[in-house]
């Protein structure tokens, strides 16, 4: 060949050719394997015998704020079918022997089509050991069926706070699409409350054990002994700001009645205790959920499922009537001594009645007295908007954050909101009920009990949280969670004179004298919220000690009568469950001994 | 002159299409073969949004002026070389390759822009008037600025994507239209070295054969000397080089030569894919039914073997299908190089079609057993957002080299 030659060859011609021949090299390449040696291929295929199994790591558990376990993890077994491997001919059989609706195991099946058939689908969960036996001794006619043992909720204090844990749930499609990098099928993952709120700090790191099995899937030994295995972690353990205790008492007094109570410690925007009732057994989650125990969650007329703590809203009554003193003397518009006359009540348009004739009451007497009179007047003293903007400083009418989702904001109404139902010229007498917490104003057990707490230390704290920290799964120390500050910038010499005035409801001559005890002090103020479907709303909030307060609590009954009669004793018992035991442990969390990091562990099973 | 404005004057679907259609194809396989993997599940998400990003600078790049990427060519390939010096200093490990640059949120390969660097540089360079290809001096300068990106990226060590440069500087000094002997010349030396690998024997064999071929060419005897000479070392280099790739490289190179010396080692992954897309059959064994695949068999399946998700899946069809798509988007930008008359584009066009064939050629003679277990990703196919990037780039050039073909006639 002539090297002149070559270079006047056509190069596309030559670059054309070679992409010719690579096609037809790899087609004829495909064809040989695919077509021709595709049996052989398919036999080799088939025999292939690593099969990965999924190690689903332990959910984090909760201590209370003393390191007690309140929320554990029990063993159950799991019922399973590998798609790939069954057979649905046996499904009729396998709804029997679980004692299910016939169709149960082809709707789950029907449902999870979209994913691999190569990865087991969870059927049922917490199934009987009768059903576990008769698996076993079945196994040979039951391919593709297997069980397993997972860890399921469990509650080993006696303690419900159903509405604060939260239960765990498997996934919803929805979920599941968008994220698909950690979950599958028929995992659970925290459905509300704390579990839903923490689920990424919960539920660990998934790992992986590879196995040889033989034709017929079972497991003959591991694969390369076990080196390529990845090892599943334990999700994250949750330190919780609930004292057990409180938890229990506060749960106790509100057996067979509607309503909340919320005890926050006032300097750290701690939740100590969180009850809304009626509540309901988280037990019912762990394992199978029954028709007849939704039915009963969902469409009982008291609504157990509804989280009364922070959604409901009912007007304040009388336990707003701090709010309006704060606003008055922060504004100069009142000072500490100055009085209003109460002659058994007050005239604006019409007749607003006080429950007595107080005589000439200055800012103390009138919060001791819960004189109406009085705070009829202030709040015109202070104006409307202006009031709203301290209502705004407490986080009334917005959600305080609180770490689990659902939460109300509740209603403030200022004059943009009259104007808005009754036009420009709206009659101002609407607002004398405002100051004393009836009318339009509608706030959350909650939004109460952060109010009381921002009073018990002077106008600053935290958002309030149910969650201080976690502990590292390798070093088991405590690692603390961050919270907002929450400032309301008022003088600390206007709460000194609102407190001395709740001092007195309890220690002078005031509306909850019975709370007064040897052991420490307390202070507080009651409210009858008035309802025109039925009886009065009960309310109670206050602190203690009053000179270091540690508790501040808010106590919303519905439809029971006077708040001083029934919200206060329960606050009563309350205190009581909290300062009065024996202090067992230091405020602030212990170190753990190094014997104790490991039997840590060994609690959290 | 009256200006067509027909719309497929303008814009080539002939090209755009198989491309587009290849990425959707490559969708199906990543889902498939991520959906079940513990750690790569999000892949498919994650390439969705590279996909987005793919054409959204695709357009960019086919709007841009045409004659802007003569002058781009310097600034690209300089900052590749700045890239690639980064990578080997301060990159991110990676399988025991330093191939991946973080900056920020982003990762990216640099081996990936450089393609486009040497393909401007080397056209640019090609295409001055005063180069000539048969010069000594020329095509020394050419090869030097072909394999200062290679020789960097040796060092990282990242072998496949070597192969893919050497290719695409041979297809380029090719079009630009070296003789036959200049061919010789630059290809024997590898040819020789490729040999070695196979042992002694292969080695004297293949200097025989150079031998012969010298002799046939009949130059004088010094020039035929000091090549042979050069076929020599190269032959004796190879085994210097050898030695210093890693272990994991070697152990490929091995396994393509006898897979079956280490049926779990590195020639595992070659066996499993073949057994995966041999059991596919006619028709496959379904979306996201094949066992090889849902079973990972095949580790990292969504990047270089993402071919054998569709072998298994959609069987015969399928990846004849794939074939033709790429067979067709080749075809289309041989045509377009051909008809292009100024020669800096046309060497553009051809050195973007000799990076998407090598990978191909590669890729799908890896997977099916052909070639050696080398890691190339195949183009708009495999997961991996740098590749698709640089890839939907490359092909908008063309694009744009199209649209103002006729300004250039």
């Amino acid at each position: 060949m002539n090297s002149e030659n070559f270079a006047s060859v056509n190069r596309s011609v030559l670059i054309y050719a070679a992409i010719v021949i690579v096609f037809g090299l790899i087609a004829v390449r495909l064809f040989t394997m695919q077509i021709i040696n595709q049996e052989e291929y398919d036999r080799r295929s088939a025999g292939n015998s690593i099969k990965g199994i999924e190690q689903v790591p332990l959910r984090g558990v909760f201590y209370d704020r003393n390191f007690e376990v309140i929320v554990s993890n029990t063993p159950a077994y799991t019922l399973r079918i590998l798609p790939a491997d069954y057979d649905r001919k046996l499904s009729t059989l396998l709804d029997k022997v679980l004692e299910m609706d016939s169709g149960y195991v082809d709707g789950i099946l029907e449902k999870n089509k979209i994913y691999s058939k190569f990865v087991p689908l969870r059927i049922r969960r917490g199934i009987d050991f009768k059903v576990v036996s008769w698996l076993e001794e079945n196994s040979e006619h039951l391919p593709g069926v297997d069980y397993v043992v997972e860890m399921q909720r469990g509650y080993p204090v006696n303690i419900m706070a159903s509405h604060t844990f939260g239960y765990t749930k498997e996934i919803s499609p929805n979920q599941l699409r968008q994220e698909r990098d950690f979950y599958n099928p028929g995992d659970y993952v925290g459905h509300n409350g704390i579990e839903k709120t923490y689920e990424k700090l919960l539920r660990g790191t998934k790992g992986y054990n590879f196995v040889l099995v033989d034709s017929r899937r079972r497991e003959i030994g591991k694969y390369r002994d076990g080196t390529e295995d990845k090892v599943s972690i334990k999700g994250k353990d949750l330190v919780l700001s609930i004292d057990a205790d409180v938890q229990r008492t506060a749960e106790q007094e509100m057996k067979g009645k509607r309503g909340a109570i919320v005890a926050i410690e006032p300097r750290t925007g701690e939740i100590l205790g969180m009850v809304s009732s009626p509540d309901y057994d988280l037990n019912q989650f762990s394992y199978f959920t029954s028709k007849e125990f939704l039915d009963s969650l969902y469409n009982h007329p008291d609504k157990p499922s509804f989280n009364r703590a922070t959604m409901s809203l009912k007007p304040p009554g009388s336990t707003f009537k701090m709010l309006s003193a704060i606003a008055a003397l922060d504004m100069g518009v009142i000072t500490p001594q100055s009085t209003i006359f109460c002659g058994g009540g007050f005239t604006f348009g019409r007749f607003f009645k006080c429950h007595g004739s107080h005589g000439a009451v200055n800012v103390f007497r009138a919060l001791e007295k819960s004189c109406n009179t009085y705070f009829y007047q202030l709040i015109y003293k202070i104006g409307l908007d202006k009031w709203k903007e301290y209502c705004d400083k407490f986080m009334f009418g917005h959600m305080t954050g609180i770490d689990i989702g659902e939460e109300s904001k509740g209603l403030i109404p200022n004059s943009a909101y009259y104007e808005k139902i009754y036009g420009p010229n709206w009659p101002r007498s609407i607002m004398a009920s405002l100051g004393i917490g009836q009318g339009e104003v509608s706030v959350t057990p909650l939004q109460l009990a952060l109010f009381t707490a921002l009073i018990a230390n002077d106008g600053k704290s935290f958002t309030p949280h149910i969650v201080k920290g976690y502990l590292d799964e390798y070093t088991r120390d405590f690692v603390p969670i961050e919270f907002d500050k929450i400032e309301t910038g008022i003088k600390k010499s206007v709460f000194d004179v609102v407190k001395e005035g709740m001092y007195l409801v309890v220690h002078g001559a005031g509306t909850a004298t019975r709370l007064k005890v040897d052991e420490y002090t307390t202070a507080g103020k009651t409210g009858t919220a008035q309802n025109p479907h039925g009886k009065d709303h009960a309310l109670f909030v206050g602190f203690a000690p009053y000179e270091d307060p540690k508790i501040a609590v808010a106590v919303v009954i519905e439809n029971i009568g006077f708040g001083g009669t029934h919200a206060a004793p329960v606050a009563k018992k309350i205190f009581e469950a909290y300062l009065k035991k024996e202090k067992k442990y230091d405020d602030n969390l212990r170190t753990l001994s190094k014997d104790e990091k490991i039997a840590g562990v060994n609690i959290a099973r | 002159m009256r200006v067509d404005y027909n719309i497929s004057d303008k814009f080539d679907f002939g090209l755009f299409i198989p491309a587009v259609l290849l990425m959707i194809i490559g969708y199906f396989a990543i889902y498939s073969a991520t959906i079940s993997h513990p750690t790569a599940v999000g892949n498919f998400e994650k390439q969705l949004v590279s996909g987005v990003i793919a054409l959204i600078v695709f357009f960019v790049v086919y709007f841009i002026p045409t004659n802007s990427f003569r002058m781009l060519s310097l600034p690209v390939y300089i900052s590749s070389i700045v890239f690639l010096l980064a990578v080997i200093t301060i990159g991110k490990t990676v399988s025991g390759q330093k191939s991946w640059l973080i900056i920020g949120p982003v990762g990216f390969q640099p081996s990936e822009l450089a393609k486009l660097g040497v393909i401007l540089a080397l056209s640019a360079f090609l295409s001055k008037k005063n180069t000539d290809i048969e010069s000594f001096k020329d095509i020394v300068i050419a090869l030097l600025i072909g394999f200062l990106p290679v020789g960097l990226i040796l060092l990282e060590p990242d072998l496949g994507s070597s192969i893919i440069f050497m290719g695409m500087i041979l297809i380029l000094i090719f079009w630009k239209g070296i003789s036959l002997f200049g061919l010789f010349v630059v290809l024997s030396p590898a040819f020789v070295a490729i040999s070695s690998l196979f042992g002694t024997y292969s080695l004297i064999g293949s200097l025989l054969i150079v031998g012969t071929l010298l002799l046939l060419f009949r130059k004088d005897l010094f020039f035929s000397a000091s090549v042979f000479a050069l076929n020599l070392a190269a032959g004796f280099f190879t085994d210097y080089v050898y030695n210093a790739f890693s272990p994991h490289q070697q152990k490929r190179i091995q396994a393509f030569i006898d897979p079956m010396s280490d049926p779990l080692g590195s020639g595992y992954n070659s066996i499993q894919a073949q057994v995966a897309i041999g059991s596919g059959g006619l028709f496959g064994k379904g979306f996201l039914s094949g066992n090889q695949t849902q079973l990972q068999y095949i580790p990292e399946q969504w990047t270089d073997f993402i071919y054998c998700v569709i072998g298994e899946e959609f069987g015969f069809m399928g990846s004849v299908i794939v074939l033709i798509l790429f067979t067709s988007l080749f075809v289309r930008l041989l045509k377009i190089a051909s008809a292009t008359k100024d020669e800096f584009l046309s060497l553009v066009v051809v050195g973007i079609l000799s990076v998407f064939f090598i990978h191909y050629v590669i890729n799908v003679g890896m997977v099916v057993g052909i070639l050696p277990v080398i890691g190339i990703p195949l183009p708009f196919v495999s997961y991996g957002g740098t590749s698709l990037l640089v890839n939907t780039i490359m092909l908008g050039v063309v694009a744009n080299i199209y649209r103002n073909r006729k300004n250039y006639t």
